[in-house]
């Protein structure tokens, strides 16, 4: 092929041929990498941060950034405990009381950032801390246990062989795509992304549209703590320490840009996947935790260097 | 306070504006100003406490202790939280040096970092007690264990259920701090008494029961039917390991082995789940230190090292200690 | 050749050719700059000249080919390496640092300072920056910051800058398309001084008059390939056309017989037009008329009224407040006092979503920076703000959405290879074809255009009149924003004049001649 033809080819398919790169170098350094039952493995890990991701993807569209899911994470983890004790309420309760929080943080971080003009950082990174402070008020720093065995299911049954929480991930996933590419407040996403001026030009709410976006990213947030709760069978406090870093990593392997307006779930996916892989595959080679480390900040640049190149 | 808490707690998850009106009546102290109690006299002492992480629970059980034992003394404590920083935690006891507090009750982030605390307070002629862990320079008096000891204690459990012959793999702390280095020079000891164990791999999962979770379903398809045994530097990496195994349903040719006695894995040895934690005493602990600082504070005499010993807790013993840390 | 003359030759190019993802942008390019010259470049729009320009400058690479700077020959491969040179550009599209002085932005890169650490030294800074302002006639002061000025001042301080680095070479993209004609003038008499001191200046127009007054070598460019270079004499206007349109290609007639889709499709009768351009209803009846609008700072006290089928113009010098109007028209910011009403109705405008409810539509003055958004494909623009016409629910109608996007392409004659194409890879005249269809997808009654051919070539500008034209028979009231006077006179059926945010005159097209038009836009 000549090389011109090969770039756009390279751009749409890069991270993808990557990913399988990767995995067959792993299963050839270790076999035990490419059976079924690791690559359920596999997806059952990258549950919660994919979730995160897909939430995320949202603000990183509009060209915003949400630092504060971790502590989402931990806060509706935390919230969605307390209610799910055995023999007290049915398993949405808590469910929707944990989304519920994640989704009210989310939506207050976008009316501060809309309404009071403050930077996305600086709000996100305030939201941080309160709702981890929050989760440790509600907990009084000490983990929610003895929760119900329906509540818990969800994060550690099977449904037809694969777990229960990439089935989330996979339900927040198709309908976050099908939201971006097929409704019109999707479509807005990439318009205020892109060009805010252009989109408030076009008579589009770029209020509504940001509140929206980080409305959605805080109850992803929300759901991945309910399912970080159910899977460890607590409500932690100090639970998804960093977990916004993992997931913004995702999103931006997947080639969704940090300015906005450019990318989509189907690349956050395959990011969190990416990542899923390089670190089952490290502690399947058992690689010291020290250099595990420097082989996923390497990787992370790599990606997007290498997206960066073949999109120039 | 538990269901009061739930409530309360799920209402401030859900306004700020509830938050602010309702923590102050509901949610539990642990902030910066804490502890009153009855009739105090005249000179009432007070002392400062600088306490390595109020969101560990074994710390909040400590800082529970020294709650109630200040209070039946009938001493002021003013409690600030290091959030892990030893750097934070310098500056808290310059302040409370500046405040000239009768006596300090340190429960330092790390041997070196926390040194200097300890030397300040020394040099201003204030009394100082470190608690749970040590530090380089020697304080006034020391109250605590050494995490040696609460390894050695675990791997010699595993060592004597697998026969003195298996694989095991270690879960780490956070690379670098002092529980982690401490506990995994204790197990290393044991492993080196004992060559026909063998370490399949040591990782770290970060204290964190998620990460601990995810890094056991990986090493279970890594190393399958050859895992034996699991050793994890705290009981939430240890209840992490031991769901990852329940989901795998390989508990039952697995042991798991952790520290600390956390509630949660107190009740999971009491149900057999998790084959033994290793007990810390924070009452024993906390209360000591309390008590310790307040005879210094009075110049009375005292002794300068206490070592609180860790104790086994398997599904035998499991109920007593269940009953110690149950919650108020 | 002989020696000597070459002798005089900076810059020279050979083969160049550059090609991007799907496009080959330049191939097989010639040219050759003496000192001492102006040498303009033209093309239409997609003729390769920006690209050219951007390799020289060194912000692209080339595939192929040569370029030689006083005989030898040079790799630029970074801006900084061709500054080195002695190549300066002034972009078509500016990069000021907003948020700096003027002066800060006039000698960035190469700051006056002190000492061994680089301490900048303000005092200097602000006096060479003054000098170079006062030689090119502009009164702006070094300390403001670029955020405050507009965009002739901000072309103006660009140049400056350019002539600060005494640049051997100065390329300039049309560098007076957002000049008023006095500033045209002073940029004139400083790129004579300029060429009188043996520099060279690669000038890039649109402007054909400009061409001729200026140049003394022309080179035209079309698709991508080098046509014809001879000294400017050597052409008339009409053949210097011919060689950058070049042979006629079948069917490029002006009148489109395909006015069903955006033009009055909606249910217009359609020999309402007509009436409606020659009767003068009375005021009331208007589609729009504004009543002692103001805003401080901007604009004061204006009143007018625009009808149906009618085309207004309004003109004046840059920084009169016209765009500031237009934008409060449309919403984009409020007025202070006075009054907007849409067919005799009352309304408040204050946000672009109410003036398109209202049937108003503004084709923004900046494409780039408030028209388009550019890393949108062409599709997803045009039906971005009425994307109402092709969803139900909330749920976009692909089908639908790609056949309205089809017919706004076809009905706009914008040049494309697919409706998926990234509007960012689109030439000016493209993007201002793709900015209309997006402003009139929802069919307003009145539309405002601010400046509707700015920077975009001889081709797509009498494209997009015949567009104006085609409006404003469909019966949309159309206010016509421009700073072009030949445009105005050519288009408008009335001529409202502003000066310093007031207006100053209405003018009969028929009867009014530039100096007359001049004389009213000049400040008292």
């Amino acid at each position: 092929m000549h090389p011109r033809n090969i770039r756009p080819w390279l751009a749409r398919y890069g991270l993808l041929l990557a990913l399988v790169g990767i995995s067959l170098a792993l299963s050839l350094a270790k076999p035990g990498f490419l059976t079924v039952s690791n690559l359920i493995n596999v997806i059952r890990q990258i549950s919660i941060n994919g979730i995160l991701a897909v939430g995320v993807t949202y603000v990183l569209l509009t060209g915003g950034v949400d630092l504060s899911l971790g502590s989402l994470v931990a806060l509706s983890g935390v919230a969605a405990a307390c209610w799910a004790h055995p023999g007290e309420y049915p398993v949405v309760v808590p469910v929707l009381i944990g989304v519920l929080a994640g989704a009210l943080c989310g939506a207050a971080n976008g009316a501060v950032i809309t309404w009071g003009r403050v930077a996305p950082f600086i709000v996100t990174l305030g939201m941080m801390t309160v709702a981890r402070g929050l989760a440790l008020v509600i907990s009084g720093g000490r983990p929610v246990s003895n929760l119900s065995r329906a509540f818990t299911t969800l994060g550690s049954a099977d449904l037809l062989g694969i777990p229960v929480p990439a089935l989330i991930l996979a339900a927040v996933a198709l309908a976050s795509h099908l939201c971006l590419r097929h409704l019109r407040v999707g479509r807005y996403v990439y318009a205020v992304g892109g060009n805010e001026f252009a989109a408030r030009a076009s008579g589009i709410n770029v209020v509504g549209v940001k509140l929206f976006a980080y409305t959605v990213c805080g109850a992803c947030a929300g759901l991945a703590g309910v399912v970080l709760a159910s899977r460890i069978t607590t409500g932690q406090p100090n639970a998804g320490l960093a977990y916004e870093l993992d997931a913004i990593a995702a999103v931006v392997i997947g080639g969704t840009s940090l300015s906005g307006g450019v990318g989509g779930v189907g690349g956050t996916l395959l990011g969190a996947l990416l990542m899923g892989v390089i670190n089952n595959g490290l502690d399947l080679l058992n690689v010291s935790s020290y250099y595990q480390q420097i082989v996923k900040g390497l990787i992370i640049v790599g990606a997007v260097w290498l997206d960066k190149r073949s999109t120039k | 306070m538990k269901p009061r808490s739930k409530i309360s707690g799920t209402l401030l998850a859900l306004g700020w504006a509830v938050a602010v009106a309702v923590a102050p009546g509901c949610g539990r102290p642990t902030g910066t100003k804490t502890a009153e109690a009855g009739a105090a006299p005249a000179q009432r002492l007070t002392i400062g406490v600088s306490l390595m992480n109020l969101s560990n629970e074994f710390i909040v059980m400590l800082h529970q202790a020294m709650l109630a034992r200040a209070g039946e003394l009938g001493v002021a404590l003013i409690v600030t939280d290091a959030q892990r920083s030893a750097e934070r935690q310098v500056q808290q006891v310059e302040s409370f040096i500046a405040q000239r507090v009768d006596a300090i009750i340190l429960n330092p982030c790390e041997v070196e970092a926390s040194a200097p605390a300890v030397e300040k307070a020394l040099a201003a002629g204030i009394p100082i007690v470190n608690v749970n862990s040590e530090t380089r320079t020697p304080p006034t008096a020391f109250i605590g264990s050494r995490d040696e000891e609460s390894a050695r204690l675990a791997m010699e459990y595993i060592v004597q259920r697998l026969g003195g012959r298996g694989n095991i793999v270690m879960m780490h702390g956070f690379m670098g701090q002092a529980a982690q280095i401490k506990r995994d020079r204790g197990a290393r000891e044991v492993l080196a008494r004992h060559p026909d164990i063998k370490l399949l791999a040591d990782q770290t999962a970060e204290w964190d029961r998620a990460k601990a979770m995810s890094l056991m379903e990986n090493w279970i398809q890594a190393y399958g039917e050859k895992l034996e045994a699991v050793f994890a530097h705290n009981d939430e990496m240890g209840m992490g390991a031991v769901i990852a195994l329940e989901q795998a349903r390989l508990k039952s040719k697995v042991i798991v082995a952790s520290v600390d006695a956390i509630a949660d894995a107190l009740q999971a040895v009491q149900d057999g789940r998790l084959d033994a934690t290793v007990f810390q005493d924070a009452k024993g602990q906390g209360g000591g230190a309390v008590e310790a600082a307040v005879r210094l504070a009075r110049q009375e005499t005292c002794a300068k090292e206490v070592f609180i010993p860790f104790q086994l807790v398997t599904r035998t013993n499991a109920g007593q200690f269940l009953q110690t840390v149950s919650r108020p | 050749m002989g020696v000597l003359e070459s002798a005089d030759v900076v810059l020279e190019v050979a083969n160049l050719g550059k090609s991007f993802p799907g496009v080959q942008a330049l191939a097989g390019v010639f040219f050759r700059l003496r000192r001492g010259e102006v040498h303009a470049v033209v093309g239409e729009n997609g003729a390769g000249k920006s690209t050219f320009m951007r390799l020289l400058a060194g912000l692209e690479t080339p595939d192929d080919g040569e370029i030689r700077f006083r005989g030898r020959p040079v790799r630029l491969r970074h801006p900084h390496a061709a500054r080195q040179l002695g190549v300066a550009m002034i972009h078509q599209e500016l990069m000021p640092f907003l948020d700096l002085t003027v002066a800060e932005n006039i000698l960035m890169g190469r700051e006056r300072t002190r000492g061994p650490f680089g301490w900048v030294d303000r005092a200097a800074q602000r006096r060479e920056a003054q000098r170079l302002l006062r030689q090119l006639d502009v009164p702006v002061s070094p300390d403001c910051r670029m955020r405050e000025l507009g965009v002739a001042e901000m072309q103006a301080v660009e140049i400056a800058r350019a002539i600060g680095c005494r640049a051997e070479v100065m390329i300039m993209d049309e560098p007076t398309s957002a000049l008023s004609e006095r500033e045209t003038r002073a940029l004139f008499r400083v790129m004579g001084d300029l060429r009188r001191q043996g520099g060279a200046i690669i000038y890039i127009s649109h402007r054909l008059e400009e061409v001729f007054e200026l140049a003394d070598t022309v080179t035209v460019l079309r698709d991508g390939r080098h046509v014809v270079t001879g000294p400017v004499t050597a052409f008339s206007r009409q053949s210097l056309i011919e060689s950058m349109v070049g042979p006629p290609k079948p069917q490029i007639a002006e009148p489109r017989p395909r006015i069903a889709g955006v033009f009055g499709g909606h249910g217009r009768a359609a020999g309402e037009p007509d009436r409606a351009a020659n009767a003068r209803p009375a005021e009331d009846a208007a589609a729009l008329v504004v009543r002692g609008l103001s805003r401080a700072g901007a604009f004061a006290d204006v009143s007018f009224a625009v009808h149906r089928g009618e085309i207004v113009g309004l003109t004046g010098l840059v920084g009169a407040g016209r765009t500031e109007l237009a934008q409060a028209l449309f919403g984009l910011v409020e007025a202070e006092a006075g009054e907007v009403r849409v067919h005799g109705v009352a309304v408040r405008l204050r946000s672009p979503r109410q003036a398109i409810d209202h049937g108003i539509a503004l084709l923004t003055e900046d494409r780039k920076r408030d028209g388009l958004v550019l890393t949108m494909s062409v599709m997803h623009n045009l039906t971005l703000s009425g994307l109402d016409r092709c969803s139900r629910g909330g749920w976009i109608n692909g089908r639908r959405e790609e056949a309205v996007a089809d017919a706004l392409i076809a009905d706009f004659g914008v040049r494309i290879a697919h409706r998926e194409q990234s509007t960012g890879t689109l030439s000016g005249g493209n993007q201002q074809k793709v900015a209309l269809g997006k402003a009139l997808l929802p069919d307003p009654d009145i539309v405002i255009l601010d400046e509707p051919t700015r920077g975009i070539d001889v081709g797509a500008k009498a494209e997009i009149y015949g567009l104006i034209r085609r409006l404003a028979q469909s019966g949309k009231a159309i206010l016509l924003n421009s700073s072009e006077l030949p445009e105005v006179l050519a288009l408008s059926d009335r001529i409202l004049v502003m000066r310093q945010g007031r207006l100053s005159a209405a003018l009969d097209p028929r009867r009014a001649t530039p100096a007359e038009i001049l004389h009213w836009a000049m400040p008292e």
